[in-house]
């Protein structure tokens, strides 16, 4: 499978183009065009309940959709998160990952999805309450809302509330007041999420959420 | 006219230049700034053909009921177009074919463009763009905009685009509209219910982006005022 990722960090999309007998799994709806001999069936996101569990409080979709490649030849197709964003590749080599609610785009078909859960804290600073374990062996393609950045931590580092994509298994997070009572309250940053541990994490610049904060006095 | 795009894709502004002579016919509203000696005239369809009817089909197709035409008057000027949504434009140059462009998608054509509303059948309704489309033809240049990146897809074949995504088309290709897997059930469940089949031969231009999907994603965090 060979694939690459264009339109910039402002507007990612993801080319991938299926050699013959292979697979790609995406969130539902994130075709945007694809080549008209490729195959998709839509399959529960493992299991019933557990669909449901990552419908409702993973903020994935219930189903998530197969795209196979059942013909002799190589066949293209474009895929795309719902927002304007950046949207990365990882690799995984028997490793684990966990993604917060939605940041999901694509991954093939050895990578397993599991649903963990986070913890009242990480609802309370509105990352969830359950996040996405992505363990096993392939490429994954993760995104979010905004350009994505990466830092190494070691010990502890805080991220505002809803900025937080993607961490490793190392990290643990936990919630707390930016300063002090004054500042959390009027300095606009409320609650932030400390996150400690040893590895990587990926920071989204924008959210929804401001957004939705910026637009929603402004309408009439 | 020479048109120069920048910054693309995130936050494209077209910058065009015209010379004496020269005019260039743009949607309204999308100018951001242009030379102090630049005249506009505003009308309701384009210079020299077309008539009140075209204007008000223009306004059924999702465009705005009039256009501008820039005019430098004279001498050389220059106009810088922008568009609400961010995202990225193409300048594609037409010789003598017919293109069919997506309404929302027009920004700004050369003069020797002809322009008309175009009807796609009753399957646009169900394409998820506009109901009517606009036709363009002659030779000249054309921008184009979309929200989210730009990609062109040489269609020979059949391709499948996603609803909301087409910019534009060329003539030589059809679409039907149909589902996107082999039952109507997993097309349903994998949340593609409807995609649009292009069949024929041609380049299809395609938004990376869905305005509809950004605006599901924001919907639910949206407050609804009570007076």
């Amino acid at each position: 499978m060979k694939s690459e990722i264009k339109g910039s960090q402002a507007f990612s999309y993801v080319e991938i183009a299926l050699e013959p007998g292979e697979t790609i799994v995406t969130e539902s709806d994130a075709m945007s065009s694809m080549d008209a001999a490729l195959d998709l069936t839509a399959t529960l996101n493992g299991g019933f309940i557990k669909g449901l569990l990552r419908k409702y409080l993973g903020g994935e979709s219930l189903f998530i959709s197969r795209f196979a490649n059942n013909t002799d030849k190589t066949r293209g197709l474009t895929i795309v998160q719902g927002t304007p964003g950046e949207v990365r590749k990882v690799t995984l080599n028997k490793e684990v990952l966990y993604l917060q609610p939605g940041a999901f785009l694509a991954c093939t078909p050895t990578v397993n999805l599991g649903l963990k859960w986070a913890g009242f804290i990480s609802w309370i600073a509105r990352e969830g309450l359950f996040r996405l374990k992505i363990s096993g062996t392939g490429d994954v393609f993760y995104g979010a809302y905004g350009a994505l950045l990466e830092r190494e931590i070691d010990g502890e580092y805080i991220v505002d509330t809803s900025h937080l994509v993607a961490y490793d298994p190392t990290i643990k997070l936990k919630l707390q007041f930016a300063g002090g009572i004054f500042s959390s309250i009027f300095g606009g940053e409320g609650l932030v999420t400390r996150v400690q541990g040893k590895g990587k994490i990926i920071i989204q610049s924008r959210s929804i959420s401001g957004l939705a904060g910026w637009l929603n006095p402004k309408f009439r | 006219m020479n048109v120069e795009l920048l910054h693309r894709p995130g936050n494209t502004a077209a910058k065009i230049t015209l010379q004496a002579g020269e005019n260039c016919t743009t949607e309204s509203g999308a100018m951001i700034a242009m030379s102090g000696h630049m005249n506009i005239t505003t009308s309701t369809h384009k210079k020299g053909s077309g008539s009140i009817f075209k204007a008000a089909k223009r306004l059924l197709v999702g465009e705005s009921f009039f256009l501008n035409h820039f005019d430098p008057a004279g001498k050389a000027g220059e106009l810088w177009l922008g568009t609400d949504l961010a995202g990225d434009m193409i300048l594609l140059d037409l010789d003598n074919e017919n293109l069919v462009v997506q309404s929302g998608s027009f920004l700004a054509c050369e003069d020797s463009i002809e322009m008309d509303m175009g009807w796609q059948g009753f399957k646009s309704i169900l394409s998820g763009e506009s109901m009517f489309w606009l036709n363009l033809k002659g030779k000249g240049k054309i921008v184009l905009s979309s929200f989210g990146a730009i990609y062109p897809i040489d269609v020979d074949g059949e391709y499948i685009v996603d609803t909301g995504h087409i910019v534009a088309f060329n003539e030589t290709l059809d679409f039907s509209i149909t589902k996107a897997g082999k039952s109507w059930w997993h097309s349903f469940l994998g949340g593609e219910s409807l995609v649009c089949k292009f069949h024929g031969k041609g380049t299809v231009w395609c938004q990376s982006h869905n305005p509809k999907s950004f605006g599901r994603a924001l919907t639910s965090s949206l407050r609804v005022r009570r007076a």
